[in-house]
């Protein structure tokens, strides 16, 4: 039978939120008459996710994805449903559970600003019982992997973004958790930093069947690292499968790129649509069932020099689902 | 050694190196705290130098009295504020969110949000209190039993227990209105304190002992000094000390449910 990581069932959050209308006297009224309006972040979602896992949770801006990891990590209660994350109910914050599990959150540091990253480590190392022996051998794969070296002795406040993001990763691993919520981990680095991260993420998650979780605006990162996605939007679950199925689901068409040797002027077959023409290069919509066919089609009645076929970029499929907030 | 007591040690440490951290600062901090220190032993020669006795307290009694606050003050600047304090206010952890780093350690939240930040400055502080204290001793020309010292210390510790569990209340109800500092209110009532109880009015004198327990955290254990407390306040003052700690941690605790942690 399988063993699963993490269960969620029903898992819903409403926040109560304060409204204040525009203008002074609203703002005078609202210091002793204060209104309230229920938000609901996240709508009932359920989902299995195994150990070793890597999962992206996606959707758009206030979709309720860090929510949900919020939830999963125990820092906030739920307003119903439940959730069993490595075995324990997460919001009850046990001690054996918070051992566990480590978050990073892209916008946050947990690091002291004045000192060297190094003493933020050994704190955490002294709060999550990590023996000697352990630190220092975990301590080192985390400098080798994350090319910290002299980071860890400069005060965290005189390091670049990138450089603390990894002290940052480096921090929430020292005591090797078992599950890892990564909140826009790569928020704001530069591309290289982006993909050092992933690399160190997925190489993390190999060598110690971590589960990982990780929301991102970033399709790279959830393209490179997650075979899994869950979609969220309007705090409803509205895709959990392979990032490819989600393309296909969604996208029933493919993109035809030809590179011609002449221009062409006749009609093109039935049922594509034209994206883009420019020069001698074109690039054409069709049906995913029929690609096959047309072409073969296109092969044999234009003078092609090169043809590639392509699903839609990932970034193009996400935007429709987030523009029309259904699949 | 038990891990409460290793946390807090490297709690210690870091704060040393935070402290250090600017040379310039180091020695400003430093120079700030002997200043308050020479200021503070000189106003209290100056001022009892000149009187004999206050609202029927005795010089010795009150400049015990002054010796506690002084004392229990210390310990607060020591590291229950710096700590506290982290977590209030519009760039308190709780208002930014980072109170979510603090959440998902595996020791209980209370202990580190209360033991986690310290002043070693404080120390100064402590060292005048004390001095106070002594001169409160020698003033006072009574022997210091072992049952009056016992007492006493038994005292202190439920007055700085007191003063804590007032501002654990307060910081927890940052949870309900973040970003807020609600130490600032108990602020000024906190420098009452200063004074035996009995000086003051007799409303005043009631809401400072039992309502917002000032009296409780310096004129009993001041009292329990020289000889003058009664049994009865004593197990009062105790229980009163007790009750409000569990009332703060239960207030603290249920705060934490309600924790919103900040957007992303």
């Amino acid at each position: 039978m399988t063993q699963f990581q993490i269960i969620v069932q029903d898992l819903t959050k409403t926040y109560r939120v304060p409204e204040r209308e525009p203008g002074l006297k609203a703002s005078i009224r609202s210091l002793y008459h204060k209104t309230y309006r229920e938000v609901p972040a996240v709508k009932a979602i359920s989902f299995r996710i195994e150990a070793g896992e890597r999962v992206g949770f996606i959707g758009p801006n206030g979709a309720g994805k860090t929510t949900t990891l919020k939830m999963l990590a125990g820092l906030l209660h739920p307003s119903g449903g439940e959730a069993l994350v490595a075995g324990f109910t997460p919001w009850q914050r046990k001690p054996d559970y918070l051992r566990q599990i480590a978050m990073v959150l892209g916008n946050k540091s947990q690091l002291m600003w004045d000192i060297p990253a190094h003493d933020t480590f050994r704190v955490l190392a002294e709060i999550y019982h990590v023996p000697a022996s352990q630190f220092d051998a975990t301590l080192g794969e985390l400098v080798d992997l994350l090319d910290l070296g002299d980071l860890l002795s400069r005060p965290v406040r005189n390091l670049s973004l990138g450089e603390r993001m990894k002290c940052e990763l480096a921090a929430s691993l020292i005591h090797h958790p078992a599950v890892l919520f990564l909140d826009e981990p790569t928020l704001g680095l530069d591309v290289s930093m982006q993909r050092r991260l992933r690399k160190f993420i997925a190489e993390y998650n190999r060598r110690h069947n971590a589960t990982v979780i990780l929301t991102s605006h970033y399709m790279a990162d959830v393209v490179e690292l997650c075979p899994r996605v869950i979609l969220i939007h309007h705090g409803e679950l509205l895709y959990d499968g392979p990032l490819a199925g989600l393309s296909e689901k969604l996208a029933p068409f493919k993109l035809i790129r030809l590179a011609l040797r002449e221009p062409i002027d006749g009609n093109l077959p039935e049922g594509i649509h034209i994206v883009s023409q420019e020069n001698g290069s074109l690039t054409l919509r069709v049906e995913r069932r029929d690609t096959a066919a047309i072409t073969a089609q296109l092969l044999r009645t234009l003078p092609v020099i090169d043809l590639s076929v392509e699903d839609p970029p990932i970034e193009t499929v996400i935007d429709q689902i987030y523009q029309e907030g259904a699949i | 050694m038990l891990q409460p007591l290793r946390l807090i040690r490297i709690f210690i440490e870091t704060s040393v190196r935070n402290e250090t951290a600017y040379n310039a600062n180091f020695w400003v901090g430093l120079l700030n705290s002997l200043l308050n220190f020479g200021t503070g032993l000189l106003g209290v020669i100056v001022l009892f130098g000149q009187i004999d006795a206050v609202g029927g307290w005795s010089f010795g009694s009150t400049l015990a009295v002054l010796g506690v606050y002084l004392t229990v003050g210390a310990v607060r600047d020591l590291f229950i504020s710096p700590s506290l304090d982290s977590l209030t206010g519009m760039d308190g952890e709780v208002w930014v969110g980072t109170f979510d780093f603090t959440l998902l350690r595996p020791v209980d939240t209370q202990f580190l949000a209360s033991v986690r930040r310290w002043r070693l400055f404080a120390l100064f502080d402590l060292l005048l209190g004390l001095d106070v204290l002594a001169a409160a001793v020698t003033r006072l020309g009574t022997t210091l039993t072992a049952i009056h010292l016992i007492t006493f210390l038994v005292t202190l510790a439920a007055g700085t227990l007191t003063l804590y569990a007032i501002l654990l209340a307060f910081s927890g109800l940052v949870f309900w209105s973040p970003g807020f500092l609600f130490s600032w209110v108990f602020d000024g009532i906190f420098q009452m304190a200063r004074y035996p109880v009995r000086l003051y009015p007799g409303a005043l004198r009631l809401l400072l002992t039992w309502i917002i327990p000032v009296g409780v955290i310096t004129t009993i254990p001041a009292q329990a000094l020289t000889g003058e407390l009664s049994p009865v306040v004593l197990i009062g003052s105790l229980g009163f000390s007790i009750a409000l700690l569990v009332g703060a941690s239960l207030l603290f605790r249920g705060g934490l449910r309600r924790y919103a942690s900040a957007s992303s």
